[in-house]
């Protein structure tokens, strides 16, 4: 479920642009204008004019300076200052140009980190405004603010989301999958929330057969029933249809070992191997059919693997959690 | 009745027809009568009830030194030889990050076959002092008296029984201190020369200098650790070289070639070759299954049996184990308790050395979700004939409702029903206490008033311990029997009991140890149902005796001991 769980934007509850320093406004900048402001100018200048609230003016320089031989920390404080200018000037081109010097010139710095996280959050959320800006009413729009709904726990008017638009649009892509999401993942949807899931998926599937999310998740579903038979034809299918789907080649094969048929699961588990390598549950799982059904040494080798992935554990490294 | 049986001076019944003769003396209020409460399988004997007023203290502190939260256990054991299960408890006292004042002691209790217990501990010198751990009780030198193994963090000790209710501390002589944070350990017979041998699990580095703070919430209050951050150990096995001294064979024998943070451990025979094998979880990281291989030789091989880690190969936080054939196809199955979304494991035995996890379909799984466990015991506490599971809970953290709110420190027992399919949680019919939220953490098993209906002691961390009375299990026949090895170990660990009772045929074997930190009755009791009459009965005893004896004509209900060689053929 991990690929098509989706992201629910920001829509509802509009998180603004967290500047640890004063926020220039647009109309601030639009109306400062600069003395002999160009593209000549230098570096500090235009980190001096941008703090003045002349964006407009410094922005270029700002851009050329990411690219300079300047000392790095002026040139980390000409891309996050560039960048705020960009944004406040709705220039979402140069935003974007920041954000790739950004992170690029200074991985893993955590202040720019700190700025990207805000950066991007604060594109997304005008993205949002700009469809329900523009298109309010169109089942894009009611969908980001279902999911936006789902994200702050209200389950209810989310599902009531869902439902209106599929009365709406009853062959809308999609709509039957979300709201069969929502069915198993609400804590309340009641003790028959599993079935109800199931026909919404079945549903999507008959809107949109090639939807590979709804065959793997009713593969779950039927996984979790132990209906084996049709938890591997399920995860076959969502694996046929999406080529590149590494959970449903591992639930496909996950689900042969639990039957036994270990000979079976090992060209499953080995597609998914080579789709997602760094995953230690289909190392563990292929080397449980390979030690199965007789091949010993490659066994003993996705073991070795396993073992690597699992002492190199985030958690085995990270500095002190709690129990 | 066989000569080699022999049956204990005060049998449960003669108790109970003494305590209704008295009452029939009692005047009582004419024309008013209490209606009857409703009797449960399980009823909590409350301390004023019990006479057992002994307290767990943990030492908690505001560092949150880790073996706070790990202890500690309990025993059933009948250290004076009347036939009665006393009790022992074990405390955490004075270490290196704890000096308590005054100081801790453990406690011994007398089982005074009236349903009360008497706290003997200072007569019997059994008081230890340390920061306790867990309690592995055993005869190793074969006199006939129970002895104690007390886990502690820091030094472990071994105490000998004397034979005249007092215990002295050997530990030295038999060098057996295994220093470190020793958790549970287990007696058993790894080389079948007949005399037991002892394995101590061990858990991480840890010191006062090594502690380390986690997750440290705004009012400075400190989460316990994972124990991710600390160093795995290796475990220690001791042979028995049967003068009252032990040699160290952990590097010989290859236990302590693996690294682990252990919790629990059971010895279990898992491929029917009368060796015994030790079932070893470890927190953070992967299970051990040793199997002895003969010649002193243990092979690790949890990883391609199917039993290190979770169906996605994670390594989950294993806390107490048991093994026993709860499918009754003749092998020995595994289970291991976890932590909370980790989900316990029920591991069913496929004859070549690999598991399967049934804990889905069985019912434990789903149920066990957002449980910690830690003691745990499969028992037949209603005497069909089939084997049931006991189960203690409770979190390690005691924040931790904090970070997850569907999890609590505090959490329920449980009791598992096998039907023969699967296992029904039966926990909401069993009595009141399960209802009520526990830090548990030892789980021990005996029948401390003799009827046959297998009682249940919980050790409760920083808590008073909880005694709970059976009282499902005389409700069906039953026989218990009490195995003395003569040629074998004495105790009869890896003993093989096969039974016949009408259409009922059932095989147990007498396993070392199991649950968590904690030590059971000696005895066996086998549920028979309704059915009358036991056909017949056989023990196979393990080596060296390594001889089958067949019984007839046994009674039932009622214990009975079967010394190995006394009887044949019947």
């Amino acid at each position: 479920m991990f690929r098509y769980s989706g992201t629910a934007a920001v829509f509802v509850l509009f998180i603004g642009f967290l500047w640890s320093e004063p926020v220039i406004s647009a109309q601030q900048a639009k109306v400062a204008t600069a003395p002999g402001a160009g593209s000549g100018l230098s570096t500090d200048k235009a980190l001096t004019l941008a703090e003045q609230g002349h964006c407009q003016e410094s922005i270029s320089a700002l851009k050329r300076a990411m690219t300079g031989q300047i000392p790095p920390e002026t040139r980390k404080k000409a891309g996050i200052v560039g960048l705020r200018c960009s944004l406040t000037l709705d220039n979402r081109d140069a935003a974007l140009d920041f954000l790739r010097l950004l992170g690029k010139q200074f991985a893993g710095d955590p202040d720019v980190l700190f700025i990207l996280v805000h950066a991007y959050s604060d594109l997304s959320t005008r993205m949002a405004q700009e469809l329900g800006r523009t298109a309010p009413q169109s089942i894009p729009a009611h969908k980001l603010n279902a999911e936006a709904l789902e994200m702050q726990g209200k389950w209810e008017p989310a599902q009531l989301e869902y439902e209106g638009m599929i009365e709406k649009e009853p062959d809308a892509p999609g709509i039957h999958f979300l709201l069969g999401r929502l069915l198993l993942s609400r804590p309340d949807a009641g003790p028959d929330a599993g079935e109800r899931a199931k026909q919404e998926f079945l549903k999507e599937l008959e809107v949109d057969p090639n939807n590979a999310g709804a065959h793997y998740v009713l593969g779950e579903l039927a996984r979790r029933d132990e209906k084996w038979d049709e938890a591997i034809s399920r995860f076959s299918q969502a694996a046929k249809l999406d080529s590149q789907f590494a959970e449903a080649y591992l639930a496909w094969g996950a689900c042969l070992v639990t039957v036994k048929r270990y000979e079976d699961a090992i060209p499953p588990l080995r597609v998914a191997e080579r789709l997602t390598p760094g995953n230690p549950a289909i190392h563990h799982t292929l080397a449980t059919a390979l030690e199965r059904s007789g091949h010993r040494e490659e066994a003993e080798k996705e073991f070795a693997i396993h073992r690597s992935l699992d002492s190199a554990t985030p958690m085995a490294s990270a500095p002190p959690k709690p129990q | 009745m066989p000569s080699g049986i022999r049956t204990p001076q005060l049998t449960r019944r003669d108790f109970v027809s003494k305590v209704v003769a008295g009452a029939l003396l009692v005047p009582r209020w004419p024309g008013f009568v209490l209606p009857e409460a409703p009797q449960f399988p399980f009823e909590e004997i409350l301390p004023e009830k019990s006479g057992i007023r002994w307290v767990h203290s943990n030492g908690k502190s505001p560092e949150k030194y880790l073996p706070e939260t790990s202890g500690a256990g309990c025993a059933f054991l009948d250290y004076d030889n009347d036939g009665w299960m006393d009790i022992y408890l074990v405390n955490s006292g004075k270490c290196d990050f704890f000096t308590p004042n005054p100081p801790l002691r453990n406690a011994l209790y007398k089982n005074n076959r009236d349903g009360t217990f008497t706290d003997v501990t200072e007569k019997a010198g059994a008081a230890a002092g340390g920061f306790g751990q867990g309690v592995a009780v055993a005869d190793y030198d074969g006199d006939g008296f129970s002895d104690l193994y007390v886990t502690q963090y820091g030094r472990s000790i071994l105490y000998h029984n004397n034979g005249d209710g007092t215990f002295s501390d050997v530990t030295e002589k038999a060098g057996v201190a295994a220093p470190g944070w020793a958790s549970s350990a287990v007696w058993f017979d790894y080389d079948n020369d007949g005399r037991l041998d002892l394995f101590v699990g061990r858990f991480v580095d840890f010191s006062k200098e090594l502690n380390k703070p986690c997750g440290i919430h705004d009012d400075g209050r400190h989460h316990y650790c994972i124990p991710k951050i600390y160093s795995p150990m290796p475990s220690w096995l001791f042979h028995n070289n049967g003068d009252g001294t032990f040699t160290d064979v952990s590097k010989e024998s290859g236990i302590a070639s693996h690294l682990g943070k252990v919790w629990g451990v059971v010895a279990t025979d898992i491929n029917n070759d009368g060796l015994i094998d030790l079932w070893v979880s470890n927190d953070t990281v992967a299970n051990f299954l040793f199997v002895n291989r003969g010649k002193g030789k243990f092979e690790e091989i949890a990883t391609t049996a199917g039993v290190a880690y979770s169906d996605a190969g994670r390594a989950r936080s294993g806390m107490g184990v048991d093994s026993a054939d709860f499918n009754d196809d003749g092998w020995m199955d595994l289970f291991v308790a976890n932590l909370d979304r980790e989900m316990f494991a029920i591991y069913k035995n496929n004859h070549d050395e690999t598991f399967d996890d049934v804990a889905l379909p069985t019912g434990i799984g789903k149920t066990t979700k957002f449980m910690s466990g830690w003691g745990l015991k499969f028992v037949d506490y209603d005497n069909d004939g089939d084997l049931d599971l006991f189960l203690a809970n409770g979190n390690p953290d005691d924040l931790i409702s904090s970070l997850h709110g569907e999890v609590t420190y505090e959490e329920p027992l449980m009791l598992f029903h096998n039907t023969g399919k699967s296992f029904q949680d039966v926990s909401a019919q069993s009595g009141p206490v399960f209802a009520m939220p526990m830090s548990s953490r030892g789980l021990a098993l005996g029948d401390f008033d003799n009827d046959g209906a297998v009682d249940v002691l919980i050790s409760v961390n920083n808590g008073a311990p909880v005694l709970l009375r059976n009282n499902a299990g005389r409700h069906n026949h039953w026989l218990g029997i009490h195995l003395r090895g003569a040629k074998s170990n004495p105790d009869a660990i890896g003993a093989v009991v096969t039974y016949q009772a009408g259409d009922l045929k059932r095989r147990r074997v007498k396993v070392g140890g199991g649950s968590y930190l904690s030590s059971h009755d000696p005895r066996m009791v086998l549920g028979l149902g309704k059915r009358e009459k036991l056909e017949w009965l056989e023990v196979k005893w393990p080596m060296p005796g390594g001889t089958t004896e067949r019984f007839t004509r046994l009674p039932i209900n009622r214990y009975i001991t079967i010394v190995e060689g006394q009887e044949k053929g019947k």
